[in-house]
């Protein structure tokens, strides 16, 4: 069932609970089936018409509530059960080891950290396929969600509580994910997207990362670069190879190669940049990024510097 | 059965759940303690032990109220039900110093988590002794004016009041126990 | 003694009706007057929560869409669930309780009229209160449960939320004191003879929940009052940047919370073993039962909080007793559903619109259970918390639970209030396009959930699948935007034209059908003999009395 996501699992995590999630539908579908049968069955054998027989006065049978009250009580007992089983399986413990990746939430945005090659990337996470991913989940204000249902379970993203998770895929592809805890006004664009690749794309996705991007020294570009600077921009971005170092927005170093911008708000592309950077409102209404009223010849140098962050 | 003394009971049901709640607050971040003032370096335990005392008293001149009241010695009533609400004024007083002192060191509600959940905590306790001393000056009121007739619903009100005060008592025991007491051990 | 009863007309008239007009209603302390000013705020609070539910739906009709800005749609889905829980049905539940329960127990008013008073204009001042905050710089925007830290100063500047707190603080206050009065009202004014045994089913779970209010308010008010704190005196209790607990407020908020669904439930099964009952002609199957399975709700429904944080990462120790406590919750509930439908059998099933609705509450309510149900399988509830999927869980125990038993229950008591009957033709188009409307709305949010579609959110990407069940679901509101719509009509017509109702038109049994419709300020002139739980019944068939079948079927 491509579409549905909780169904269609890519990790073991998500497929245990796949597995289950089935099984417990169908149990429901059963237990619904039989409540409705009963009601109807009913309402057609006893309904008031001619010659319908008086209504028996009975007031109850001891040894029927306990039927309905044991067989119940043992069905639950059976999926408590298989409850157990799945939550070690969906939910690996954490067993001392170091995550490989920490996940920030931001209002609204995501921080990716990767603490052994010190990469950090946001809102695109790329990882290499069938190896399983430790993830530490923080928060930098509110409580956040980070959930990408092929890959396994949400778990929160709590300010003063660091969470950890596994993720994995067994096939390469991009994974949808989103912030799945209210955050204020823009928790509807806080999409995550998780890219698995291959051992050797991974490989090359990851030096790309680790190098830093020249600094374009003439044309529209060189403008933009100084821009940039004058622009305050460097007061919340990072930009590596610059003097940009600061957290508050994503990490633009890599900007150019990444599929959208604002968390998944529009495509990335020089148009879309233009307009983000003539008014960010206009793309994400109420966003944090404020509103520089740029002339169109700084948003064009801007964006035309953008681009050139490979 | 009677009516206001049920109602009451009910109703102090319902604040033993609200009080829980401000007090496992203030036990939360006592064991997560931040920077700043503490239990142990803010308060006084003796004072406000010497103050508890009083409010502690209180319920006992009321029992004594009630007792003159159920032998219809009005008189003794007014003089026990006087006496309920001077103590419970002065353990109020009591506290405004507390909080006075306090303030003049700086310590605020807001100050840190300590201080927030003591001031909530203490705070609402001092509210209801101030709704109970209005409630039982009400009746000292009805007392002093020889208003009271010894019905049958005004006994059950009478006992009603009562309840109040001993349950504002009683949960004050407790909270000198955990804020005071346990600064100090 | 169970000689017929006879009946004298009202006798003197009583304080209140000697005032006139509308001073008659604002400054009545009668029950029957004052359930009636209970439900018709209602009335005024489900057309705001009902249009903002609309204004939900049209926003998300289509993916991508910018009719509404972020701030505003916040602030509408926050008021309509605020709205929904604490104008619509605790009022609603609590009215009908109070214009009923003195009636069902053969007793003149509550225990404290003056106290009934008092929570009804408090009740409606908070309802004011928290929509005054639309004019004093915007309605709270954090939510239902506004959680922390998004709730605090720091994330939610307006004034919205102190707005809410404070009414929702006015709206706990009269809550607590209608369940006194209420639990005061039910021990103490009963007739002789209605033993605790022998009370209607109604009584019975009103009493249980009034005990549930009671412990459950003054929690979600003592962390009010801390939010308070927070907000207006800078304090830090649920900000962790300054030392404070987000997770603190969650169990606070839930300790509340759970109780609170329950809380809007008990009542109305309450309802559904008063209607199911008369009008299949029988007793209610398993009285024993049903009551005490109400009691092993309430006492769990203290056990279950944390289910509603399955996600926040506790721990699995911790998350698995709450797996436990909140699988263990369907049993009981299952014994009730199987008690109302085995009623039915054997019986003799008159098909009248109130009816209609109480089937149909069996049959939808089931639908929200098993899906609660299946959130307590926790890795479920890790794929599925806050997406569309609980949306859907919560509208049917709430809209195919509680609000199709309200309408039951309305229907069954309208000819008791207004003296007239409610129309039945016009109540079979409502009933239709309710269960209709209901099912389109919300059972397509299940399908959207396991596609990974978010709650709270106030447009969406264009992915498969997502535009065109959005749009169903937004025609399904507007279904039942009609359905309301003809509810209101019939109410409209039946006052002015409807069937003059009679004392006991549907042939039921319990005290409040021994009066005349409506009844007199005193209520009874003369209350029957209560020998049994079914008095008219005993009273009709003296040979075949509840008492001497019941000795029968012992013997
Ligand atoms: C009237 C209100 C009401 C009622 C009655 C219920 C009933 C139940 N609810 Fe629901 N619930 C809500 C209102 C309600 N809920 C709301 C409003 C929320 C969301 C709050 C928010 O986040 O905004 C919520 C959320 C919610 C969650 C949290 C999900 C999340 O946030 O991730 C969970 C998790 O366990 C849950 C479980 C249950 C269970 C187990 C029941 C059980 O009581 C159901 C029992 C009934 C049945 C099971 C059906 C009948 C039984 C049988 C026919 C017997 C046989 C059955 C079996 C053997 C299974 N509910
Ligand atoms: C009893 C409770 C109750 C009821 C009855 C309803 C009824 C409805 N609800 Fe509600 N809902 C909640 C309780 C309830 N809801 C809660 C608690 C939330 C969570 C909020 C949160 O996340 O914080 C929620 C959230 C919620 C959402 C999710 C919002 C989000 O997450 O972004 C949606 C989306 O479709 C929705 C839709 C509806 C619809 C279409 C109805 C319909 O059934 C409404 C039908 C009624 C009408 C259509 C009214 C008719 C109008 C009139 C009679 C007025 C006529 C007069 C004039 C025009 C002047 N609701
Ligand atoms: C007050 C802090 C702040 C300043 C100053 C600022 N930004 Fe941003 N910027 C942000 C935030 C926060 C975001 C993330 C917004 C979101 O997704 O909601 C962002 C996002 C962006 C993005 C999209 C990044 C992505 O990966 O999606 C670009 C491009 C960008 N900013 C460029 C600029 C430029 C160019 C300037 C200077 C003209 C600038 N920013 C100044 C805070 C700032
Ligand atoms: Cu971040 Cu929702
Ligand atoms: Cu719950």
């Amino acid at each position: 069932m491509t579409g549905v996501p909780t169904l269609n699992p890519f990790s073991p995590e998500a497929a245990s609970i796949a597995h289950l999630f089935v099984a417990i539908l169908l149990v429901m579908f059963s237990i619904f089936a039989l409540v409705a049968t009963l009601v109807t069955v009913a309402i057609i054998r006893y309904r008031d018409r001619e010659g319908a027989v008086e209504a028996r006065q009975e007031f109850g049978n001891p040894r029927l509530e306990i039927i309905w009250t044991v067989l119940p009580a043992l069905l639950l007992v059976a999926i408590f059960i298989f409850t157990v089983r799945t939550i070690h399986a969906s939910d690996p413990p954490v067993s001392g080891r170091a995550p490989d990746l920490r996940v920030i939430g931001h209002q609204w945005w995501w921080e990716a950290d990767y603490l052994k090659s010190g990469i950090v990337a946001a809102n695109e996470i790329h990882i290499p396929v069938g190896t399983p991913i430790l993830l530490e989940v923080e928060s930098a204000d509110v409580i956040h969600d980070f959930w990408v249902p092929e890959l396994g379970r949400k778990i929160d993203a709590i300010p003063g509580h660091p969470n950890h998770i596994w993720i994995s895929a067994e096939k390469p592809g991009t994974y949808l994910g989103t912030c799945a805890e209210f955050c204020g006004n823009q928790h509807a664009w806080m999409r995550i997207v998780v890219i698995a690749q291959r051992p050797a794309d991974f490989a090359a996705w990851q030096r790309r990362q680790l190098s830093v991007p020249p600094v374009p020294t003439a044309g529209v570009a060189a403008q933009g670069a100084q821009l940039f600077r004058d622009q305050t921009c460097v007061n919340c971005h990072t930009i590596s190879g610059t003097p940009a170092n600061q957290r508050i927005g994503p990490d633009l170093t890599h900007l150019a190669g990444r599929g959208t911008i604002a968390a998944g708000a529009a495509a990335d592309t020089p148009a879309n940049l233009f307009k983000w950077l003539k008014d960010p409102n206009s793309i994400k209404p109420e966003t944090h990024m404020p509103n520089f009223q740029l002339t169109d010849a700084q948003a064009r140098a801007l964006v035309a510097y953008m681009e050139t962050l490979k | 059965m009677p009516k206001a003394k049920l109602a009451v009971s009910l109703f102090i049901l319902s604040e033993a759940n609200f009080f829980l709640l401000l007090i496992i607050a203030y036990v939360f971040y006592h064991s997560y303690p931040g920077a700043g003032p503490t239990a142990a370096t803010a308060l006084n335990p003796l004072r406000t032990g010497l103050f508890s005392i009083l409010l502690f008293a209180s319920s006992a001149t009321m029992i004594m109220a009630a007792a003159g009241y159920r032998a219809r010695a009005h008189r003794a009533t007014l003089w026990w039900l006087l006496a309920t609400v001077m103590l419970g004024a002065l353990f109020l007083c009591g506290q405004a110093l507390e909080y006075a002192g306090l303030y003049q060191r700086g310590i605020a509600v807001n100050r840190n988590l300590f201080a927030t959940t003591f001031f909530t905590l203490t705070g609402f306790h001092g509210l209801h002794v101030f709704i109970g001393l209005v409630a039982i000056a009400i009746v000292a009121g009805l007392a002093a004016t020889r208003r009271l007739v010894g019905s049958e619903r005004e006994a059950d009100a009478f006992e009603a009041v009562g309840i109040y005060w001993h349950f504002v008592d009683a949960v004050w025991v407790v909270i000198f126990s955990i804020v005071y007491l346990w600064a100090i051990l | 003694m169970s000689g017929l009863a006879v009946r004298v007309r009202a006798g003197e008239p009583s304080e209140a009706a000697a005032h006139r007009g509308l001073l008659a209603w604002v400054a009545s302390v009668d029950h029957k007057q004052i359930g009636i000013m209970y439900m018709l705020s209602v009335l005024l609070f489900f057309a705001l929560g009902g249009v903002e539910a609309l204004l939900i739906r049209i926003q998300l009709a289509v993916p991508n869409n910018h009719l509404l800005d972020p701030d505003t749609f916040n602030q509408i889905f926050t008021m309509h669930g605020t709205t929904m829980i604490f104008l619509v049905v605790m009022p609603m539940l609590a009215g009908m309780s109070i214009y009923a329960i003195p009636l069902m127990i053969g007793a003149r008013d509550v225990a404290f009229p003056r106290l009934n008073a008092m929570s009804f204009w408090l009740q409606l001042f908070g309802g004011i209160l928290l929509y005054f905050s639309f004019f004093a710089g915007g309605a709270p925007n954090a939510g239902w449960f506004s959680y922390a830290p998004l709730s605090e100063p720091a994330y939610s500047f307006s004034n919205g939320l102190t707005y809410w707190v404070l009414a929702l603080t006015c709206l706990g206050i009269s809550s607590i004191a209608g369940a006194i009065n209420m639990i005061v009202t039910i021990i103490t004014l009963r007739v002789p003879g209605q033993t605790i045994r022998r009370l209607p089913l109604f009584v019975w779970m009103t009493l249980v929940n009034s005990f549930l209010i009671l412990m459950a308010l003054p929690v979600l008010n003592g962390a009010l009052m801390l939010l308070l704190v927070d907000r207006l005196l800078n304090a830090h209790v649920f900000t962790p940047a300054f030392g404070g607990s987000a997770l603190l407020w969650q169990h606070y908020f839930w300790g509340f919370g759970h109780p609170e669904v329950y809380i809007m439930i008990l009542p109305a099964f309450g309802m559904i073993s008063e209607v199911i009952p008369v009008f299949s002609g029988k007793p209610i199957y398993g009285y024993g039962f049903v009551a005490a399975s109400t009691v092993a709700i309430a006492f769990l429904s203290f056990t279950v909080w944390a289910h509603h944080m399955f996600a926040v990462g506790m721990g699995h120790v911790y998350d698995l007793f709450f797996v436990f406590t909140s699988m263990a919750i369907a049993v009981p509930t299952g014994v009730k559903i199987f008690n109302w439908t085995v009623t039915l059998y054997h019986g003799r099933i008159r098909f009248t619109t109130s009816m209609m609705f109480a089937l149909s509450f069996i049959v939808m309510f089931t639908i929200g259970g098993l899906t609660g149900v299946s959130f307590a399988v926790i890795p479920i509830d890790w794929q599925l918390t806050d997406t569309y999927y609980l949306v859907a869980h919560f509208h049917y125990v709430l809209f195919g639970g509680t609000a199709l038993a309200i309408f039951a229950g309305l229907y069954y008591w309208f000819p008791k209030i207004s003296g007239r009957m409610l129309d039945e033709r016009i109540g079979r188009w409502h009933f239709w396009l309710t269960v209709s409307g209901l099912n389109l709305t919300f059972f397509l949010m299940h399908p959207l959930g396991m596609m990974g579609m978010p709650r709270r959110v106030y447009t969406y990407p264009d992915l498969p699948g997502w535009a065109i069940l959005n749009m169903l679901s937004t025609i399904g509101a507007f279904v039942l935007l009609a359905s309301v719509l003809v509810f209101l009509w019939n109410i409209y017509r039946s006052l002015t034209a409807g069937a003059i109702a009679g004392d006991n038109p549907w042939d039921a049994w319990t005290l409040e059908w021994a009066t005349s419709s409506p009844p007199p300020p005193e209520n009874f002139a003369l209350v029957p003999p209560v020998n049994g739980r079914r008095p008219l019944w005993d009273l009709k068939y003296p040979d075949r009395a509840d008492e001497r079948v019941e000795a029968a079927l012992e013997g």
